[in-house]
């Protein structure tokens, strides 16, 4: 430290200065009363329209790539070879033959005709039976 | 150091009493400055005052990247310019130790303190930056972000002052010597 600067040191030190009891009281009391600021939280501000252009042409750019991926991997004129599943085996269901004693009805005229011939033909056939069971 | 970063902490939580401890470490020092700045001792005890309040209040600007003496200079400057702006005395005006509050703090047998004589020929900002760097021992950045100024500006006045006061210092050694 040179003459100058120890000189300026030392004359600073000669100031005599005292903080009194009443500033001292003055200083507490006030700071009591102080609120401290809060920091301010930054407003939120409304996106700009480029963001939106921004954003969906993106969203664009981002769909053609992923249609372009798929679209290269996909290799012309071999199909893919699909997985199939293996299905477990199912057991065979024997159906039991029934001697149903049925007739082919042979149909010689028009439909209501034979319709009405059938009708008849079951008609006399349930006489037939009540009179075989006595009713 | 660490002390003081605790009760800085503890005051930005909002504790009063953590922030007039911290201050306590600053006020001698601030209210020695505030003599050379304002007109009076009340104006300085005003000063320091409202200073303090400022501080507390805006505790949370306070940026850990600067020492906390720098960012209380830096208000005190400014409250000590807003109080001179409204009370305007000349320093040359002050010139007995009735009136003058740097004077009446220095003892009789002082008069021949460099700091009156750096008061009467630097201008304010100067004088500024020459109390920080000597009687505060800041750095060229420190006393640049106090007076808002930069570091080339700072460099430069430090230098003509140093030149400014090296003279004013001869000339009062030579001049005892005449007389003495």
């Amino acid at each position: 430290m040179d003459k100058l600067a120890k000189q300026l040191k030392a004359d600073a030190a000669l100031i005599d200065v005292q903080v009194s009891d009443e500033l001292d009281r003055r200083i507490t009391a006030s700071l009591q009363g102080v609120i401290p600021e809060k920091p301010e939280l930054p407003a939120k501000q409304p996106r700009p329209a480029a963001f939106w252009w921004a954003s969906s042409l993106t969203g664009v750019a981002a769909a053609l790539v992923v249609i372009a991926i798929i679209n290269a991997q996909s290799q012309p004129g071999k199909d893919p070879v699909v997985q199939v599943a293996e299905t477990s085996p199912v057991p065979e269901v024997i159906t039991p033959i029934i001697d149903w004693k049925t007739e082919s009805a042979m149909l010689t005229r028009p439909l209501q005709q034979e319709l009405e011939d059938l009708q008849s033909d079951l008609k006399k056939a349930e006489e037939k039976v009540k009179r075989n069971i006595g009713l | 150091m660490n002390d003081e970063l605790q009760l800085i902490n503890a005051a930005k939580a909002g504790s009063a009493d953590a922030f007039a401890d911290l201050v306590k470490l600053y006020r001698v020092r601030l209210l020695r400055f505030l003599l050379t700045r304002c007109s009076s001792f009340a104006d300085a005890e005003d000063v320091l005052q409202d200073t303090m309040i400022a501080a507390y209040r805006y505790l949370h600007s306070y940026d850990p990247r600067w020492r906390f003496s720098t960012w209380l200079y830096r208000i005190a400057i400014r409250n000590a310019q807003k109080v001179r702006s409204e009370n305007v005395v000349e320093f040359s005006d002050l010139s007995d130790a009735e009136s003058d509050p740097l004077l009446h703090c220095i003892a009789q047998s002082e008069t021949e303190n460099l700091w009156v004589s750096a008061r009467r020929v630097l201008n304010d900002d100067v004088f500024a930056a020459t109390w920080l760097r000597y009687a505060e021992d800041m750095s060229i950045s420190d006393i640049s972000k106090a007076l808002d100024r930069s570091d080339s500006w700072t460099k430069v006045n430090l230098l003509r002052a140093r030149k400014t006061l090296d003279t004013e210092m001869n000339r009062k050694s030579t001049g005892s010597k005449a007389y003495g």
